[in-house]
């Protein structure tokens, strides 16, 4: 129970903790069995890069991320949002990738957690690690876990990434700094020196067999067969990638449907009137020594208040994860009668939606304003003309 | 904590009604990160394997509700559901949707959830599991409230039919790159009904369906035939959609430009946000009937 306490102390005063003290009771005082509300504490283990780590006395709701740096001593993983949108916090949860500051700790109790702790190899970097530090991928350096992490997870999954796929494959990892080249060239540089690194093991594999079967006097049929196998255009890995290519990242291989690449249609596929080219700045903060109190002109964009219209050109139109920003549109202030529906009490399942009508149609949505505002009868684009 | 099946599952949630389920955690993190929960309890639904795969019954498939986005979009899924998988391939970026599941996406019923257009347009029924048994209520009652999950209710599974026609999900968002939807439409042919089902995203609380809208479409399409329809027809359609689901830009009255500075004010952004629609709609209905 004290130790409950002792931690406790310590989650309230780290900066970075969202769990420390609670809002709603200012300086209440911790007591042993539970948090601050007597939320329930508990011990579990995690297996963090393959070895057990015992945590003791935790409030269930602490995130992966949290628990890692505070509580097991692995700064590695970093917190930029918390909230699942910077990919600074990435690991592998049972070889998949994930934001850890969006996985309950406890709910990972028997997962196989890998870090970026667990890329390095008797305290060296890895091959991607060192490649993003050579291809100038490094500026700040926060992001750089989190991005190792996901180049890891991709080349794992796909041998040789498109550079569509790497972008993709990136797409949740911010950096502030760089612009994602030094990171894509990382990419491809691991790609490259791996698929070396296999086709020289198979040509010494492959020469092995061949001394052996000198030894052993075989046929030419077989050796025919190896030299085959060498050929760099039939290696595995071409396949896997292909294999893979709509496995992971979707929307270049679409089953059924012809679709090209540049056609497809999620990301940005309507132009919209006043779409502009800024700059995540949800993330400004997501570092406390690194927030920027005044929003920052870019060198490439302008200004971040009198955000320009303009699309940089193309040149300038680097790695995938450049965000242009839509002001949002409100369409509840044209008169849509926002207030008479708050979203509060609206469609969350367990309440009923203020003037519902009884026993509509499976499927239809009958909702109360649907009467005035989707009145297609008075609709003057009716398009009848059109049948 | 970690139940192993669905009716474990239930069980803990009737023994500790505190106790908050958590699939993929991707929203719910971000609620507790956020100081906006605190749960006393957790039920992870993570390791009920039932949950986590789909099947076949009678001309519908039974989705899991622990399906994760990763694994909807995968080809295999995307043959059968076309219009879901897209929508679950452009929900987040890999981190988010290697976690977040279809069920966490229904429950959560954010206006932009990607997977629920879809859901509307396929008239997808959903099975809650809850002390007393299951009940299969439609997505669109449960969405809209008219028939809410009750205590201690879990979400089991989801029944989609299987129209073996082109589906189509399209989404528009503020920004490259993954992000939450401005607006997005899904729309599903149904030829045994000859009908056009479409349902447009994000642009009010619950999706909505523009039922006149789908009438008179599918009274244009030339069902025996290549399904063809005229461009004026489709572009037609898209207005109609637009107009159904987006309410009137206001014409006068309103100032416009916005307090932050934005160009244009509401009225502006209903036009824009009526233009959007209209082009998703448009090329909605072009794709499938491509
Ligand atoms: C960076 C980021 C980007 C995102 N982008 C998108 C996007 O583009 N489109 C989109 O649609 N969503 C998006 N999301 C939202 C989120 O990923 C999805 O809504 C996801 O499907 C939620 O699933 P989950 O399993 O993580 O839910 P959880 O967070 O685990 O649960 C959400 C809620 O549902 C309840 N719940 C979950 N499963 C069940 C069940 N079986 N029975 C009863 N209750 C249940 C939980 O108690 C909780 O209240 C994004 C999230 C993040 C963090
Ligand atoms: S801290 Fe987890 S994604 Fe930003
Ligand atoms: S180097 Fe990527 S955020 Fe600074």
């Amino acid at each position: 129970m004290t130790d409950a306490v002792t931690t406790n102390a310590v989650t309230s005063n780290a900066v970075t903790s969202p769990y420390g003290t609670d809002p709603q009771e200012p300086g209440s005082e911790l007591s042993g069995f539970g948090g601050a509300d007597g939320s329930p504490r508990v011990s579990y283990l995690l297996r963090v890069n393959g070895v057990d780590r015992p945590v003791n006395g935790a409030w269930i709701g602490e995130s992966l991320l949290y628990v890692l740096r505070e509580r097991l001593g692995l700064a590695g993983a970093k917190g930029g949002c918390d909230q699942g949108e910077c990919g600074a916090c990435s690991v592998q949860l049972d070889g998949q990738l994930t934001a850890a500051c969006l996985v309950p700790a406890a709910l990972a109790a028997d997962s196989e957690i890998r870090t970026v702790e667990g890329l390095a190899a008797d305290g060296s970097a890895s091959d991607v690690q060192r490649a993003l530090a050579e291809s100038g991928a490094v500026q700040c350096g926060y992001c750089i876990p989190g991005m190792a992490m996901a180049v890891h997870d991709l080349l794992e999954r796909n041998h040789q990434p498109t550079e569509l796929q790497a972008r993709e494959a990136l797409c949740g990892n911010l950096c502030r700094c760089t612009g994602y080249q030094g990171a894509l060239a990382a990419i491809e540089k691991v790609a490259q020196s791996r698929a070396e690194a296999a086709e020289a093991a198979e040509a010494a594999a492959e020469a092995a067999a061949e001394a052996a079967d000198a030894a052993d006097a075989a046929g030419p049929g077989e050796q025919a067969e190896t030299a085959d196998a060498a050929d760099p255009d039939s290696l595995a890995d071409d396949s896997l990638a292909d294999d893979l290519a709509g496995e992971q990242f979707g929307r270049d291989e679409y089953p059924g449907d012809g679709y090209p690449v540049d056609e497809y249609p999620v990301y940005s596929d309507v132009e919209i009137p006043g779409q502009q080219q800024g700059e995540a700045q949800h993330i400004d903060h997501h570092h406390p020594d690194h927030h920027h109190p005044e929003p920052q002109a870019d060198p490439l964009f302008g200004p971040m208040d009198g955000l320009n219209t303009e699309q940089p050109p193309a040149e300038q139109q680097y790695a995938y994860p450049v965000y242009a920003q839509q002001p949002q549109p409100e369409p509840y202030q044209a008169g849509f009668q926002p207030q008479a529906y708050p979203q509060a009490e609206y469609p969350l399942p367990g309440t009923q939606p203020p003037g519902a009508p009884e026993g509509a149609e499976p499927g239809v949505y009958v909702l109360p304003h649907q009467g005035t505002h989707q009145g297609t009868h008075q609709n003057t684009h009716a398009p009848e003309a059109g049948a | 904590m970690l139940p192993a099946s669905l009716d474990e599952a239930v069980t803990a949630l009737a023994a500790s009604p505190a106790a908050v389920p958590v699939a993929g955690g991707t929203d719910l993190m971000g609620a507790v990160n956020a100081g906006l929960l605190r749960p006393m309890a957790l039920i992870g639904l993570g390791r009920i394997n039932e949950l986590r795969g789909w099947q076949y019954q009678d001309g519908t498939a039974q989705l899991g509700a622990g399906l994760t986005h990763a694994r909807m979009g995968r080809p295999d899924f995307a043959a059968l559901m076309p219009a879901l998988a897209e929508a679950a391939r452009s929900a987040g970026p890999p981190q988010v949707r290697n976690a977040g599941t279809l069920g966490g996406n229904i429950v959560t019923a954010d206006p932009a959830g990607d997977t629920l257009p879809v859901l509307a347009a396929l008239e997808a029924t959903v099975t809650l599991v809850g002390p007393e048994g299951g009940r299969e209520v439609p997505v669109s009652h449960l969405l809209t409230g008219l028939d809410p999950m009750r205590g201690g209710e879990l979400l089991g599974y989801v029944r989609v039919p299987l129209l073996h026609a082109p589906q189509v999900f399209l989404k528009a968002t503020g920004r490259t790159g993954p992000s939450r939807a401005v607006a997005s439409v899904a729309l599903v042919l149904d030829p045994g009904r000859r009908a056009v089902r479409c349902a447009v995203g994000a642009v009010a609380p619950v999706p909505l369906r523009p039922l006149e809208a789908e009438q008179w479409v599918s009274g244009c399409i030339d069902w025996d035939g290549d399904r063809a329809i005229d461009p004026a027809a489709a572009a037609a359609f898209g207005e109609y959609v637009a107009a159904a689901c987006v309410p009137e830009p206001q014409p006068a009255g309103l100032p416009d430009s916005q307090p932050d500075g934005m160009e244009g004010g509401p009225a502006a952004a209903a036009a824009r946000l009526r233009r959007t629609v209209s082009v998703l709609a448009r090329r909605a209905l072009g794709r499938a009937l491509k």
